[in-house]
């Protein structure tokens, strides 16, 4: 690692008001070296990456790319220098063909603003077969599945001859398979000398796919080493400190598993079918259970935790709740019977992000708040406090709009609006996409807690590391179907991924 | 703490930390008008304006409920026309039942609304289109109950008394305004409807899954925004002794824009009834200052759309 740096920023500082977000953070990259940076929310990684792509200016501090100073705050100019950010969420334009997206906005011309069509067509096949990226140049954004989608965002930052490639969550909503795909991807750009900062939460790609990585901790770099040279449980101390640390791990609460919890059955689904999402699902829920539902994408899982809900209908099979058939035709009606659900996309399902953390915790209790339709202040205010405090949320001014939080703490929120009523059955949807390490664990100790109380847990995740950590029982789906249920104890996270992949 | 204890966190306090520029916009407009026309800033001439809005003013406060849920209503100005003659037309066959006018007219405001807020809510078609299409019904129907003529009301006196009879020197209209606004403020605070208002407005497929009756919560709306305009209707018959099925003839723009110059958005989840009725005032203020300038009305109605963008404009800044 002689070769000179593609960007190197030293000693940046960012201050907003009293509060210090970056403190002399300094991170380099170099050709086809893979960085990743890591850091809990709020530890200063997006005000890093807003620096780095030029959306702010650092208070203090410098930015030498390719070995020339730069002036900060211009996000124009960092794209021309080749920093490109492809985030967590999509910029594409969903109606448009791969081909348009690639280009769009600066789409070659023949002049008087006609479109060169040929030479579009040309350099976007030489750009796809130098970096190896397999895509139909005509598909449709919107039929393309999620990997393919990240693929058309990385090719698109190439086109514009990115030299630094910021990859904020690209995994996160991609499944496994689709997971290796993409690393083939950025292995290839390794090669062609591109840099990439990788942010992930997920350690494991860390360790497969990085080779060096930067530590943020409270606004400062607290570590900067190669992947090789410091181990799992060193990096997670780093990262969020000791005792955080060991709960994350699934060390600690990971031995006592409660299959079928009290042995009473809450609900039960038997032969549940739904035409096109999922066929002949079949299982029991005990109270004081958590019970993980796992799968690849398009499995029909999400599909089925809909019609659950009450959300969507079914089409054949039978929903048994506390014994008796039950038709849950909304979900005020599941709510009636003790359900709460948290959605998989927090933003699109779960948030009203313009409203009130405080607005936003009392959303699924308004009866209890209210009388006659009147809203009582004092009980409002009472359960707010009540669950900003238990769940630790962060900043707790219940004032505040959701939308100002980070993603562990949102989700906090989405959680916390159920724990009210004291849900009987709670159904949660990939609880931790997106929340940094320190949230996780303390999302799976409110899981916990709730299961001790004695309800029932039903949760979908796509996150092994996740569901070995905290589920009782296993239910890998596949196609639409159940594949198997597994007790958590007798069960290895390699089986599971085993039947996952469909062996 | 103590602030939660009174409750004030539900978004009161934060309507006025998020809306302060509206209200000095207004403050600037009146000042520059008062420089000009001393005139302006009589007792009188403030009555005036108050006055004259409250029709705009019962109408807007209604709209913001629908545009709060991401909606829109195009159809008040025929409504407020049928809500006029259902008034006249009961008034003259009853020999002046007061009651009977007035629950008639309010009940085929509602009636209005409820079919907008069903079509809107449980066929899920986009409002903009529904309430466009009842604009052209409404105003038919208004047409072939009453035809093109004006109808006279004559009384009784208490009728009259709705539009101008003063209390204390002030017209009950004004009184009227009032109400409306502090029976919408409650309604939007201090329910569990105007909560989910707001929800739906903001993330519909959310408040779906957290529970709300969506459908009936839109619907509803649509049924509040109808009879504001039924109201409005009341009032205006009351204030020109006429009514007719030609009445309130782009008036839905006027009521759309001070809604919007108050901040509410169009796309739903953000909104203030109090700031609707800084928004209702400043276009009060501004036809006023304009008329005292003695502006010829096609200047008047130019002024009047730039200042309308040039307030939204100072007023989004502070975003």
């Amino acid at each position: 690692m002689t070769t000179e740096s593609l960007l190197r920023a030293t000693e940046l500082t960012k201050i907003y008001g009293s509060m210090v977000a970056l403190s002399n953070a300094s991170i380099e990259v170099r050709p086809g070296e893979v960085r990743s940076l890591v850091g809990a929310n709020g530890a200063g990684k997006s005000t890093l990456i807003k620096i780095l792509t030029g959306a702010i200016s650092p208070t203090a501090g410098e930015i030498v790319i390719a070995g020339r100073k730069v002036a900060p705050g211009n996000p124009r100019r960092m794209i021309e220098l080749g920093i490109a950010g492809v985030y967590q969420h999509s910029n594409l334009a969903p109606t448009m063909s791969v081909l348009d997206n690639l280009y769009l906005g600066r789409q070659p011309t023949l002049g008087w603003g006609i479109l060169d069509r040929h030479r579009q067509r040309a350099d976007a096949l030489a750009l796809l077969s130098k970096y190896q990226i397999d895509l139909d140049l005509d598909a449709r954004i919107s039929e393309l599945p999620p990997v393919k989608q990240k693929e058309v965002e990385i090719a698109k930052a190439l086109a514009l001859e990115a030299r630094v490639m910021l990859l904020d969550e690209p995994t996160a909503w991609l499944s496994h398979s689709e997971v290796e795909r993409l690393f083939r991807t950025i292995r290839t750009l390794k090669t062609r000398g591109v840099g990439i900062i990788y942010i992930s939460h997920i350690l494991d790609e860390l360790y497969e796919i990085c080779d060096t990585v930067t530590i943020l901790r409270d606004g400062l770099v607290v570590e900067d080493c190669p992947v090789a040279s410091i181990t799992r449980p060193q990096l997670l101390k780093k990262l969020i400190g000791d005792k955080l640390a060991s709960e994350a791990s699934g060390q600690a609460g990971a031995q006592t598993r409660y299959p079928r919890g009290t042995g009473e059955t809450k609900l039960a689904c038997e032969g549940l079918s739904k035409n096109g999402a999922f066929d002949d699902v079949s299982f029991e829920l005990c109270s004081g259970e958590i019970f993980c539902v796992t799968g690849l994408i398009g499995a029909g899982r999400s599909e089925l935790m809909r019609v659950i809900f009450g959300a969507d209908s079914f089409d054949g099979g039978r929903l048994i709740i506390g014994g008796e058939e039950v038709l849950i035709k909304s979900p005020i009606s599941a709510m009636e019977r003790g359900m709460g659900f948290v959605p998989e996309d927090r933003h699109r399902d779960g948030l009203m992000l313009k409203m009130s953390v405080g607005q936003n915790l009392v959303m699924a209790i308004l009866t209890l708040i209210s009388r006659f339709g009147m809203l009582r202040p004092g009980l409002m205010a009472h359960a707010v406090s009540r669950q900003i405090s238990t769940l630790k949320i962060v900043p707790s001014n219940p004032q505040i709009a959701v939308r100002k939080l980070s993603g562990g703490n949102q989700q906090k929120v989405l959680i916390g609006k159920w724990l009210q009523k004291r849900p009987e059955i709670l159904i949660l949807d990939e609880p931790t996409v997106g929340v940094d390490v320190g949230a996780k664990a303390e999302v799976y100790a409110i899981l916990r807690s709730l299961r001790a109380a004695g309800a029932a847990i039903l949760v979908v995740s796509s996150d092994m590391e996740e569901v070995m950590t905290i589920s009782d029982r296993i239910m890998v789906m596949r196609g639409g179907r159940v594949q198997g249920i597994y007790d958590a104890n007798t069960v290895s996270e390699y089986d599971i991924v085993g039947h996952v992949g469909g062996q | 703490m103590a602030q939660l204890a009174q409750g004030r966190w539900i978004g009161l306090s934060s309507v006025f930390r998020s809306g302060w520029m509206l209200p000095v916009v207004l403050i600037a407009i009146c000042a520059i008008f008062t420089v000009i026309k001393p005139v302006f800033l009589s007792s009188e001439n403030l009555l005036s304006i108050v006055h004259q809005v409250a029709i705009i003013g019962i109408m807007a406060v209604g709209m913001t409920f629908v545009i709060m849920t991401g909606g829109i209503d195009l159809s008040i100005g025929p409504v407020l026309a049928i809500a006029g003659v259902f008034a006249a037309d009961i008034l003259a066959l009853t020999a002046g039942n007061l009651a009977l006018a007035i629950g008639g007219a309010l009940g085929v405001a509602a009636s209005v609304g409820l079919a907008n807020g069903l079509i809107v809510a449980y066929l899920g078609l986009p409002p903009i289109v529904v309430t466009l299409a009842a604009l052209s019904i409404v105003r038919g129907v208004a047409l072939l109950i009453a035809g093109p003529e004006l109808h006279l009301i004559r009384g009784p006196a208490m009728f009259l008394f709705i539009g101008e009879g003063p209390i204390l020197g002030v017209p009950f209209s004004v009184y009227l305004f009032a109400a409306t606004v502090v029976l919408a403020v409650i309604v939007q605070y201090r329910t569990a409807f105007g909560l989910s208002v707001l929800a739906i407005g903001d993330n519909e497929r959310a408040a779906f899954l957290s529970g709300h009756h969506v459908q009936r919560v839109k619907s509803l709306t649509y049924v509040i925004c109808a009879i504001g305009a039924g109201l409005a209707g009341i009032v205006q018959a009351s204030q020109v002794h006429t009514a007719s099925a030609t009445y309130g003839m782009g008036i839905e723009l006027d009521v759309i824009a001070a809604v919007v110059l108050g901040g509410t958005s169009l796309s739903g989840g953000a909104g203030s009834i109090l700031l609707t009725v800084s928004g209702v005032l400043l276009i009060g203020v501004m036809n006023n200052g304009l008329g005292l300038l003695n502006i010829p009305i096609e200047m008047q109605l130019i002024a009047k759309g730039l200042i309308i963008i040039a307030a939204l404009t100072v007023s989004s800044r502070e975003n």
